[in-house]
């Protein structure tokens, strides 16, 4: 039987061309990882009507049905379709299943539905970016992640984003038991000491993980009302160099980070070598070429930010060079 | 309304320096008090500290004290005038009347010597008031020896045994730990003796064990303890042990009962 | 005597109670729990009724609103020392029968231990008591039990619905409030205003707690200590939840920006936490986790008991709730109650 298969249209549609002849795979996202049990069943029917039965785990939270045939390919968007639905994903076309490759699954640690440690809900403001973003053909790669734990390993991503919290210090609930100083030298950056049996927290120290609120036996410490967040931007693994992202807004707030990242598909559709395979560039390789006082320009237009934002005027990756 | 936690001054008549570390402070002072009970002396905006009365006259009392925390080195370095606040006495002290007529020893290690230095004079002075009196009193070194003009005038009515843990070579005194003096003791009536053992927790421990080996009932055995103290009145709850609490019961306990009190 | 009264003119006398009194009551803080996102139950001062927690207990009990988690002691200046003022206003504390028990306790400790307590005291006059009921038992409570699970100690008893506050007005310094209402009232509404009004309280708990009988020395090398002694970070959190800790540990400052001002106070204190027993010269007692929770458990199931008739626990449960290993405090009274200790 002849096959006759667009595979840059195949490839756009979420579906990866295996070395197998014929045989390729359908690839569901699952933005910040979070989704309703019912899906694994529906899952599970797909691969076991259209696959081999088997289903790989991607490193983006993602499910990756193995063995299906590429002519299945419209009979198993169909099947899709309920998921794509149930995660609530921006769709061009009903019943034409994922609509774009390019931009990959916003992926998300567990974050504070569950983690002790986490500051924030990542799964919501995973999927408040997927809104945003999707679908959307250009190469990008966000993570989020609660704590500067750093579970979700945001650095290695275009955007990495860290949850923060400022810590609120109410002296007259302290006991000065120390549990935040040992909390804070033993799992974090040694931000605190004592000064008249009250805390000092060194504000330039201090990143904003936490472990001090969750410590304290008396709620002295307690998170700040605003969430915070630590924008990392352009890390990378790859050939030529790989790379951890550096920090660029730190105590940003949520609507920021969302319109920076809007920006940055401007100047990505802006600045693209227009030649590049498949038209997808990493947008780090970009910023190389354009120098990273225009990307700021452009990444930081219209954008408020708040009174108490660091922003980092100038950044400079290294990582490993190999071309 | 009585507010229990306001110190008094009082007037520093005279400072006996006995090392580069422990003084004595005669205070004025002419309430009722015990030797064994203490004052928290007060040094306004660095804190309070337990201090035991280590001696007892007309008029005053004398506060032994070892520079060894944020209070008592204030005591020191920026002693200034001629007066320290302070308040109490609180606790029970040691009841000389209890061991009227009876052969006393008192075993003392370090500033331990301090509470029960009033029951040392007391009976120093009034000899005709008891069958007789041993004092065993141990310092780490030489130069941590306290109350030296006072040894020489207790050795004239007295046994004294002053030892050292170590000394230096050439040192012509007793060397060895207290306990190591306790079996040769000889005690005529057993009945009617009384030990008074005074010193850091083991020491108090080891001591007690040796006299009890000496077939002296327990009764016959006093203690006094020493415990974190922020208030002296009850209430602050670090010098509890089980249901007692060190600064109203104690410091001083029959050993009956004091050998109940473990952390 | 009882009231039954309608919510928005309850609200209006209640306003008027705040006129007179600082009212301390147990509130959601949302958002200042240990975890993000998560609330916390404390007492805070509120000015109306619906800013009180009826429903579930406080995470931290009422004594904050007594003793004050940081209290100056005295004020210095360069030669001279000053007490602080005492509050203007009379305070009103609601709480529930097993912190009215407890402030038995705490009345114990401050008032009879020794001598009194000034600051204590001086808070402790001009506070009246207000018992909110509980229709149904906490999750981790065992005021049955403990013999806590009523009360009629009480100034004022208050239940509230939607429609309706029900009160039992046993102060005489407060039932002017309501007589005062009830004369505001139309004749007719007056008849239906005044009846009998039982507080509710919980008939059975979730959890129980048999008390050991007696305890023999045994109970110090009993192998719980050393398991539950390991497991325990000596957080403190279940002394600062307890309604009958009394601990403080005393702390001399200088202000930053005056060496020669500064004040002396008194602080909450835990016994599990490192340094409650250190003495200058560098001794300390208690090293052991297992030391130390044995000192507290049996402080509240023996110690107390020996020097005041009663025990100390009430049954709140707040310790067992906030144990961030879960240690459980019923598990451990329950055991050394079966092995006979």
């Amino acid at each position: 039987m002849s096959l006759d298969i667009n595979t840059k249209k195949a490839k756009k549609n979420a579906y990866r061309i295996s070395k197998e002849r014929g045989i390729g795979a359908s690839r569901v996202r699952v933005p910040g990882g979070y989704l309703k049990a019912e899906i694994l069943g529906m899952v599970q029917k797909i691969a076991e009507t259209y696959g081999n039965g088997i289903v790989h785990l991607t490193t983006r939270q993602g499910f990756e049905i193995e063995g299906i045939h590429l002519e299945d390919m419209d009979a198993i968007n169909q099947m899709l379709q309920p998921i794509i639905e149930l995660l609530d994903i921006n769709q061009t076309e009903k019943g034409g299943g994922y609509p774009a490759s390019g931009t990959r699954n916003v992926s998300a640690c567990i974050g504070n539905n569950v983690c002790p440690f986490a500051n924030y809900n990542t799964a919501k403001f995973a999927k408040r970016i997927e809104k945003e973003i999707f679908p959307n053909d250009l190469h990008f790669k966000i993570a989020l992640t609660g704590c500067p734990n750093d579970c979700a390993k945001v650095r290695l991503h275009d955007f990495g984003i860290i949850g923060m919290t400022m810590p609120q210090y109410d002296p007259a609930r302290c006991v000065a038991c120390k549990a935040c100083i040992k909390g804070c030298k033993n799992f974090s950056v040694d931000a605190l000491r004592m000064e008249n049996y009250k805390i000092v927290r060194d504000t330039e120290k201090c990143i904003g993980c936490g472990v001090c609120i969750t410590k304290c036996p008396t709620r002295a410490f307690t998170r700040s009302e605003k969430k915070y967040y630590r924008l990392s931007i352009m890390g990378r693994t790859g050939k030529r160099n790989p790379r951890l992202g550096k920090d660029f807004l730190i105590w940003a707030d949520e609507d920021s980070i969302v319109k920076i990242i809007l920006n940055t598909y401007r100047f990505v559709k802006e600045y693209i070598d227009q030649a590049a395979p498949g038209g997808k560039e990493h947008i780090g390789y970009i910023i190389d070429r354009t120098g990273f006082a225009e990307y700021k320009k452009w990444a930081l237009d219209g954008v408020q930010l708040l009174p108490e934002t660091i922003v980092n005027e100038c950044i400079y990756w290294d990582g490993i060079h190999y071309g | 309304m009585n507010n229990v936690y306001l110190p008094f001054p009082s007037q520093v008549k005279e400072i006996i320096r006995h090392t580069d570390i422990e003084y004595t402070f005669r205070m004025s002072f002419s309430g009722q008090v015990r030797p064994g009970q203490f004052f928290e002396v007060s040094i306004p905006k660095f804190g309070e500290a337990p201090i035991s009365v280590s001696g007892i006259g007309p008029g005053m009392v004398d506060l032994t004290i070892r520079r060894v925390g944020t209070v008592t080195n204030q005591i020191f370095e920026h002693y200034k005038g001629n007066t320290l606040l302070m308040r109490g006495p609180y606790g029970n002290g040691f009841r000389t009347e209890d061991y009227i007529g009876k052969e006393i020893f008192v075993i003392a290690g370090g500033t331990g010597l301090s509470p029960v230095k009033g029951v040392v004079d007391y009976f120093s002075g009034h000899p005709e008031k008891v069958r007789g009196m041993t004092l065993i009193a141990g310092f780490k070194s030489p130069s941590d020896i306290l109350f030296r003009e006072d040894f020489s005038r207790w050795e004239k009515n007295m046994t004294v045994i002053q030892t050292v843990d170590s000394a230096p070579e050439g040192y012509q005194g007793p060397v060895g730990l207290v306990t190591k003096y306790i079996p040769q003791l000889s005690v005529s009536d057993k009945g009617q003796s009384a030990f008074l053992i005074v010193g850091p927790p083991v020491m108090m421990k080891s001591a007690a064990a040796e006299v009890l080996k000496l077939d002296v009932p327990e009764k016959n055995i006093w203690i006094s303890q020493e415990r974190k103290m922020c208030c002296g009145l009850g209430k602050c709850g670090h010098c509890r042990i089980n249901s007692t609490y060190i600064c109203l019961d104690g410091p001083v306990f029959n050993y009956a009962k004091g050998k109940y009190l473990v952390d | 005597m009882g009231y039954k009264i309608p919510r928005e003119a309850a609200d209006n006398l209640f306003k008027g109670l705040g006129k007179h009194y600082e009212i301390f009551a147990p509130k959601v803080f949302s958002g200042e729990g240990c975890f993000s996102d998560t609330g916390i139950i404390r007492y805070g001062t509120v000015r109306t009724l619906a800013e009180i927690e009826f429903e579930k207990k406080s995470d931290y009990s009422f004594k904050e609103a007594l003793l004050p988690i940081n209290e100056t002691c005295l004020y210095f200046t360069e030669n001279t020392s000053s007490v602080p003022a005492g509050e203007e206003k009379k305070r009103l504390i609601f709480l529930r029968s097993c912190d009215l028990h407890a402030l038995r306790r705490l009345d114990a400790i401050y008032l009879e231990n020794g001598p009194e307590d000034f600051y204590y005291k001086r808070r402790r006059e001009r506070t009246l008591f207000v018992l909110m009921g509980c229709p149904e038992t906490c999750d981790t409570g065992f005021c049955v039990s403990m013999g806590t699970a009523q009360t009629d100690a009480y100034d004022l008893y208050l239940k509230v619905s939607d429609t309706f506050v029900w009160a039992d007005c046993k102060s005489k310094e407060l039932s002017p409030f309501f007589k005062g209402f009830l004369e505001e009232c139309e004749p007719e509404t007056a008849k239906s205003v005044s009846l009998q009004v039982e507080p509710e309280f919980p008939k059975s708990n979730k959890e129980s707690v048999t008390l050991p009988v007696s305890f023999s020395d045994d109970i110090l090398s009993h192998p719980i200590w050393e398991a539950y002694g390991n497991r325990c970070i000596g957080c403190g959190r279940c002394n600062f939840v307890c309604p009958t800790c009394t601990c403080f540990t005393m702390q001399d400052i200088h202000y930053r920006d005056n060496e020669k001002a500064g004040e002396r106070r008194r602080v909450w204190a835990s016994c599990q936490v490192d340094g409650y027993t250190d003495i200058a010269g560098g001794n300390s007692f208690r090293k052991s986790q297992g030391d130390r929770l044995r000192f507290k458990a049996l402080h509240k199931i023996r110690d107390f008991e020996k020097r005041f008739d009663y025990p100390m626990c009430v049954g709140c449960g707040r310790c067992e709730a906030v144990c961030p290993e879960y240690i459980s405090y019923i598990n451990i009274i329950n055991t050394l109650a079966k092995e006979g200790i």
